[in-house]
């Protein structure tokens, strides 16, 4: 053993993986759990000591990110993995019946499940409704914001305060506000109709209740990351197109949107990805009412995995979600790029 | 050769000190342990209290220090927040204050105790379980409903009950308008409101819709004013337990899992009873403040507008009765009186009141060590015991005791004990089979299309028998 852990180190250190899954395979097989727990725990210890070993004093970089690695991967990349098996599994995490092999019927179940096709609406039309108005609205504040003018960096701070605040205070807050006995907007339309307004009754009314209350919390974002490009045009060109006498509109296209392109585009992607996941306003104003009228796709996950205790259903849809973002970020990506080429 | 002698040195030491501690440990009498109980409980008036009569004066029999570590979750969080500690497997809790209905959920995930045998064995719990109301016991402890294995007792029963403003409803002028336009009387006294039926209630909810600037009670309103609240709320049950009431008032019934494996949904849950009972619900929103309307209005949202002044008569758990009565948190605590909550007058005359049981069970979970268990029994007897009760019930809460609740004394402590034990027999209960919450969830959405006015009763009801027995065969308990 110890003239091949001289001559071939990094080999052994290899060779220790596949023999740590074996012998934790047949541990989890033929121990108890509280046994083959600590089993598989020594075995993966010893795997990770022969690399610790091996990278002594020859790779001092990898050994210094070596624990951030492995942090992540116990926090992030194995639950995450773990699920992912879970999904071609029966299992539900409030039985006691151990997992028995199911292969692919959850993702079929799930993809012919008339219910999840009827939350994607529902979120795709969310994330159209909310994206769309927090580009609008924060570029327009970035527009403003680049400009000096008197308590600029003062109103700057109470713009970007929405996007500080905890999810739950906003959506505590416009459940109050939207309220049609003691709500600010029922108070103010009431001024003019005499009657209470109901915001959320209707399945419009909600939706635009939901969109409002995201926008207003993330249009910030969107302003910062523009602003960002808008103060990075360099003036000396702003300068030769008033002595060309451009155009306002002109010096707009030409000059400032290619600077801000990109950043545009990155908001874009940020909050697109974000309002897939569109959980915590929905479920604090409406909880997905009227009926399942605002019901987002990460509501229902959350029904099925927490509420139902569907587990290898919910972790199948979730890798499906999953699946979707990446496609979706990959095509913006895609398309972008090609932009900034040509 | 330093080393040597160190570790020597080190070697000797620790082993004379072993042999010390364990001499003093063999030598020195039992001594008292240190024991906590760790217990999950929705944080609301009637946990709090009990923590409070337990850190006051609760005293182990064995010995021990006994310490009450109660975890108190919100309401709106608790059954996501209980479930996950259970099932992420952390063992975190010794006991756990749970709603009826999760019964089924987790014994068959293997977390609650059977309690049998520990009652077999115990004289004094045999006398709990003999002492408390029956109805007590079918919904807080059996599993299957209404079968012989027993896992919970009794924390807090509760039951719906009408709250209502006395200065409104007793004031002269009030009384003699409402008189005038119905030929009827106005209820003042908790007897006189313990007679109205749902008709009276819709005629409260008519009479008392009043507008801004308009007479309430002699003065003008500063905002609008409204008759009558019920829960009709889309999280968690919050319609469910009104709905359900009403349907088995007018003689409909809801999936009886007493009655599995033969018992169907279609045709029960949507019978023409059902439906009638349900337009009956919706018929009576229109009396109710707007938020109805949103679909929103939950017990908590009711509780808030009652306290804010904003309802004249409203039907909600005993739980909130005691911060209603509280200057501190409620704008109307010195004009609230109580009484049975209204029912459906039958040909006869009589008035029925069939409701959803509410209240929680405690449960004792499978992992505790002997210790721990013993001293939760203990915990359990003291509390079960009358002079805890009696201190309990004193101080807000409401006991399952026949022999504390059926006392002359007991309708004295608080003003709405008169409207429990009255009401106490005349509850059910819904589903307690593992697959409740996504009935409940599924029923919750339809019942919440119908009150957003979406659709009909008819058509909520029918979508809802489908996916029931939909979903029951699957599961197998409709064959």
């Amino acid at each position: 053993m110890m003239k091949v852990w001289v001559v071939y180190p990094l080999r052994v250190a290899f060779a220790s993986v596949p023999a740590a899954l074996i012998v934790s395979a047949l541990a989890i097989t033929f121990l108890p759990p509280s046994v083959s727990f600590w089993v598989s725990g020594a075995v993966s210890a010893f795997s990770a000591f022969l690399f610790v070993a091996y990278a002594w004093g020859r790779h001092a970089g990898g050994l210094l990110v070596a624990p951030a690695i492995a942090l992540l991967f116990c926090m992030n990349i194995f639950p995450l993995l773990w699920s992912f098996g879970l999904s071609f599994f029966h299992y539900r995490a409030n039985r006691l019946a151990p997992p028995r092999f199911a292969g692919l019927h959850y993702y079929e179940k799930v993809l012919s499940d008339p219910v999840v096709w009827d939350r994607l609406q529902v979120t795709a039309k969310m994330v159209v409704l909310t994206v769309s108005l927090q580009m609008v609205i924060g570029f327009l504040l970035a527009m403003l914001f680049a400009k000096q003018f008197p308590l600029r960096r003062v109103l700057l701070i109470l713009v970007l305060t929405p996007m500080m605040l905890s999810f739950v205070a906003v959506g505590a807050f416009f459940r109050y506000y939207y309220e049609p006995t003691f709500g600010l907007v029922s108070q103010a339309v009431r001024v003019f109709t005499g009657e209470p307004y109901v915001l959320l009754q209707s399945a419009a009314g909600a939706t635009a209740g939901i969109v409002f209350a995201d926008a207003w919390m993330w249009s910030p974002f969107v302003m910062l990351l523009v602003l960002a490009g808008l103060v990075s045009v360099p003036k000396y060109l702003y300068e030769a197109a008033s002595i060309d006498r451009i155009s306002h509109w002109r010096r707009f296209w030409s000059i400032t949107f290619p600077y801000v392109r990109s950043l545009l585009m990155l908001a874009l992607l940020f909050r697109t990805i974000e309002a897939f996941k569109l959980f915590d306003v929905v479920f604090l104003l409406t909880e997905g009412g009227p009926g399942t009228s605002t019901e987002t796709i990460a509501v229902y996950v959350y029904r099925v995995s927490f509420q139902y205790f569907k587990t290898s259903e919910s972790a199948a849809l979730a890798y499906i979600l999953l699946f979707t973002v990446i496609v979706l970020t990959n095509l913006y990506l895609y398309f972008a790029n090609k932009r900034n080429r040509t | 050769m330093k080393h040597g002698n160190t570790l020597r040195a080190a070697v000797c030491g620790s082993a004379a000190a072993a042999i010390l501690s364990a001499g003093l440990f063999t030598a020195a009498p039992v001594l008292a342990e240190d024991i906590v109980l760790r217990m999950a409980v929705p944080d609301w008036p009637p946990t709090r209290i009990m923590k409070d009569l337990f850190d006051k004066g609760y005293k182990a029999k064995s010995g021990n220090n006994v310490t009450l570590e109660p975890d108190f979750i919100p309401w709106p969080d608790y059954y996501t927040r209980l479930s996950g500690s259970l099932t992420s497997g952390e063992k975190r809790y010794n006991m756990a204050v749970s709603d009826s209905q999760w019964l089924g959920a987790f014994i068959e995930g293997g977390y609650y105790q059977k309690l049998n045998d520990a009652i077999e064995a115990d004289p004094e719990l045999q006398t709990i379980m003999d002492g408390l109301n029956p109805a007590l016991v079918d919904a807080y402890s059996t599993y299957p409903h209404k079968s012989k294995n027993y896992y919970g007792f009794p924390q807090m029963p509760d039951v719906l009950v009408a709250y209502y403003r006395s200065d409104i409803f007793c004031d002269a002028g009030e009384a003699a308008a409402f008189k005038a336009k119905y030929n009827a009387d106005l209820p003042c006294t908790p007897e006189e409101m313990n007679n109205a039926d749902w008709d009276m209630v819709q005629k409260f909810g008519e009479f008392f819709g009043r507008k801004k600037g308009e007479n309430l009670s002699g003065a003008a309103l500063d905002d609008d004013f409204y008759g009558i609240a019920y829960q009709a709320g889309k999280g968690y049950d919050f319609s469910t337990m009104q709905i359900a009431s009403m349907i088995w008032q007018h003689g409909g019934d809801i999936w009886d899992e007493t009655k599995a494996p033969t018992g169907k949904a279609e045709g029960v849950v949507n019978s023409p009873e059902a439906v009638k009972g349900f337009e009956h619900y919706l018929s009576l929103l229109q009396y109710m403040p707007p938020v109805v309307k949103t679909g929103t209005m939950d017990i908590f949202k009711q509780d808030e507008l009652f306290r804010e002044g904003k309802v004249a008569y409203m039907i909600n758990w005993i739980g909130f009765a005691e911060s209603s009565i509280d200057a501190k948190t409620s704008k109307v605590s010195d004009k609230v009186n109580f009484a049975m909550a209204a029912g459906l007058k039958k040909s006869d005359g009589s008035i029925d009141r069939t409701y959803n049981i509410g209240g929680q069970p405690f449960v004792l979970m499978t992992w505790n060590d002997e210790n721990t268990n013993t001293e939760a029994l203990e915990f359990v007897k003291w509390w079960l015991s009358p002079e805890t009760q009696v201190a309990f019930a004193k101080a807000g809460g409401q006991s399952g005791l026949k022999s504390v609740y059926g006392d002359a004394s007991y309708n004295t402590f608080r003003p709405w004990n008169h409207a429990f034990g009255a009401s106490i027999s005349n509850q059910q209960d819904i589903w307690h089979i593992p697959e409740f919450f996504e009935l409940l969830v599924q029923q919750q959405e339809e019942f919440d299309k119908a009150i957003t006015g979406q659709q009909d009763a008819k058509t909520a009801l029918d979508a809802i028998a489908k996916f029931q027995e939909e979903l029951l065969l699957e599961a197998g308990h409709i064959e």
